[in-house]
């Protein structure tokens, strides 16, 4: 449990990096996601239970995995896919409008 | 110099987080577990749905789902809004006839898949959401394949915004059947509804109806969102 715990720390803290230190857009989107991703990890450590089994009832099982942050990361993920979508349809309509992708030029070009 | 600085507080900042998520693994005896056990023993007879998360998405916070579903419409909105009416074809490539007639043979398989995943989605892993994007890469693979031009882009997509509306306001219908027999909106088992015996495909009340109607959304929605994609892309 605490390896888990390590890796979304980790994972959480690349991303946070990315966003803040890399210029280019499309980094910064990755970033964003990477962010999403040990959120969604969490989520999935939080539902587990030793031994536990997937909450499909098909037949009787003794313990059983907390289904709510798993409904939960469903949603996560969903919303997640449709604003990486619009997040890359903007980074494509500035590419178009100041032709690159880094941040301190269009600062600058847009003056 | 300004590098240093954000270095320092990334690391201050993955400290602090990790002490939280340590003390939160700690205090795991001391969770209530009250909403999520009696999820476990009372959700296959309230909602007749042996799939736990789906029984959750479509049943106890249907609600939630409905407001997942406009986060896709809108966000489907909003490209599709900001394009312009004109077409590019330059996802397409001259690919050797091995590609084209393997992805001519395989994309039967990826519908049955795809409504595998969104008519079962209350018994087996899966569900509207799952069915649905598998759903859409059928649409990716065909245009990354064939071009734009050869998938008669403009046709099909009067038909995806159409099946994107069936869906949206056939979920919403389905909804209001609960409010017509006097019960809540989206309200299934109290509402006695046919919940049917667990485990067979008929069952479950509108979690099938449910779940049909968020796929062809989901489906329609990405493919929408692609297709504004490629066509901005030049």
């Amino acid at each position: 449990m605490l390896f888990v715990h390590f890796v979304i720390t980790v994972l959480f803290a690349l991303g946070l990096y990315t966003v803040l230190n890399r210029s280019n857009l499309i980094k910064i989107i990755m970033g964003i996601n990477i962010i999403e991703a040990s959120l969604i990890l969490l989520l999935v450590c939080l539902s587990y239970k030793p031994e536990g089994t997937a909450p499909i009832l098909n037949r009787e099982y003794e313990i059983i995995v907390d289904p709510v942050p798993q409904a939960l990361a469903l949603t996560a993920i969903v919303i997640g896919a449709s604003t990486t979508a619009v997040m890359l349809f903007l980074a494509i309509k500035l590419y178009k409008k100041y032709g690159t992708l880094d941040v301190g030029e269009i600062r600058r070009l847009r003056g | 110099m300004k590098d240093l600085y954000s270095k320092v507080i990334i690391i201050i900042f993955a400290i602090l987080l990790a002490i939280t998520l340590i003390n939160i693994g700690q205090s795991a005896e001391m969770v209530d577990y009250k909403i999520s056990n009696y999820y476990i023993r009372q959700g296959v007879e309230d909602t007749g749905s042996i799939n736990l998360v789906t029984a959750i998405l479509f049943d106890y916070r249907a609600f939630d789902t409905l407001g997942e579903a406009t986060v896709i419409f809108i966000a489907a909105s909003i490209i599709s809004l900001l394009t312009k009416r004109s077409t590019s074809s330059i996802v397409y490539n001259n690919f050797s006839p091995l590609v084209y007639q393997n992805i001519s043979f395989i994309v039967p398989f990826l519908y049955i898949f795809g409504f595998y995943l969104i008519f079962y989605g209350h018994l087996s892993p899966g569900g509207g959401f799952t069915g649905g994007v598998v759903l859409a890469t059928i649409f990716v693979l065909l245009t990354i394949t064939f071009g734009v031009r050869r998938t008669r882009e403009r046709e099909v997509l009067k038909i995806k915004s159409l099946l994107e509306n069936i869906g949206m306001a056939g979920f919403i219908f389905i909804g209001l059947v609960g409010v017509l027999l006097g019960y809540n909106f989206l309200a299934n088992g109290q509402a006695g509804l046919y919940l049917g015996e667990p485990g067979k495909l008929i069952s479950a009340g509108t979690i099938p109806g449910l779940n049909l109607m968020t796929g062809i959304k989901v489906g329609a929605s990405l493919s929408i969102i692609f297709n504004c994609l490629v066509r901005e892309v030049k």
